[in-house]
């Protein structure tokens, strides 16, 4: 049972983040390098950047914008836009943060943390909050959704291809540090090994 | 490089603020077109001053798209002059458009806005283009 689950756990991340073919192929591990020597994402920075500068605006104009329209609302929609706004503030300072760290510290459980938060959190909200018109909308609210929704979509595909960059590139790292390794015993510690060896071998 | 660890943010964010105020007057310029119009006026007369405004902020998008080209390509980000002109003239923009809206101003008073704080960003930033394409620089 927890085979079968990790098989199919497995399969889904094979292919949702398919390892390039070079990757995987043993003969082309020594003829490969590293690459660079940083793999971070500028284009993700940049957004991830500008992004915390602009959620301040967001918020802001949102709150005035709820307090402005809270009259002409129905009591549901009182309630779910008051819910949104609560979980959007927050997860968004969490994948801001994630987000910055994992970009720049090229560490992939910080940098999945924040795509899976930014597809599965703040693209559908951020959405609902835009099209939906039963919320009634404000020019205004229009107006900063709309560069909100910008900045979520193109987060999200340059996350995508940033966690697969560096996942790629870590793969390559992790191969090619098994060779170094054997190169790296000193003479002195091979000969040990060599006598021990024969050592054994005589008794 | 220590002033322009701020002018970056503030101008990224004054483009952000000027053109919030653009899209909002795509969808509320309803006061200020009737504001230019006198007290009895016909649908042509309305329709005619309508479509000149929404030819405006159209205008006024496609310069911002240049200048977003030009700040976000890397081409102008770092340069402090463009940085400076750009930051006041969005944010003079900013303002005056918040005014605009406000207190219903006449729409033709928005060409004054358009020339001064669209076009001037949108001119300097082609001058960048020109000298980074052209000569190199």
């Amino acid at each position: 049972m927890a085979d079968r689950m990790r098989n199919a756990v497995t399969s889904v991340t094979n292919v949702v983040f398919p390892p390039s073919k070079s990757a995987t192929d043993p003969q082309q591990q020594h003829l490969m390098k590293s690459g660079l020597d940083y793999v971070s994402s500028l284009p993700l920075q940049m957004a991830l950047y500008f992004n915390v500068f602009y959620y301040p605006l967001w918020l802001i104009t949102c709150i005035v914008g709820l307090q402005a329209k809270y009259e002409a609302l129905s009591v549901l929609y009182k309630i779910i836009i008051i819910a949104i706004l609560v979980v959007m503030t927050v997860v968004e300072i969490i994948r801001l943060s994630l987000g910055y760290i994992g970009n720049l510290t090229e560490k992939v459980p910080e940098l999945a943390g924040f795509w899976l938060l930014t597809l599965l959190l703040q693209t559908p909200l951020s959405l609902f909050l835009l099209l939906n018109e039963d919320t009634v909308i404000l020019p205004l609210e229009r107006a900063v959704h709309i560069i909100l929704v910008i900045f979520v979509i193109f987060e999200v595909f340059m996350g995508y291809f940033a966690i697969r960059a560096l996942v790629n590139h870590q793969v390559t790292k992790f191969h090619l540090q098994q060779f170094t390794n054997l190169e790296e015993i000193s003479s002195e510690e091979y000969i040990q090994l060599q006598g021990g060896y024969r050592h054994e071998h005589r008794a | 490089m220590a002033v322009l660890n701020g002018l970056v943010p503030a101008r990224f964010l004054t483009i952000v603020a000027h053109l919030v105020l653009i899209i909002v007057l795509f969808w509320s310029r309803g006061d200020n077109v009737q504001a230019c119009l006198p007290k009895y006026y016909t649908n042509t007369e309305y329709e005619r001053k309508d479509t000149q405004l929404i030819i405006g902020l159209s205008v006024s998008l496609g310069l911002f798209l240049l200048e977003l080209i030009g700040f976000i390509g890397g081409l102008s980000m770092f340069l402090p002059t463009q940085g400076f002109i750009s930051t006041f003239s969005h944010a003079s923009a900013a303002v005056s458009l918040a005014y605009f809206i406000q207190d219903s101003w006449e729409c033709d008073t928005f060409w004054y806005i358009f020339s001064f704080c669209s076009c001037l960003p949108a001119i300097v930033e082609i001058i960048i283009f020109m000298g980074v394409c052209c000569c190199n620089r």
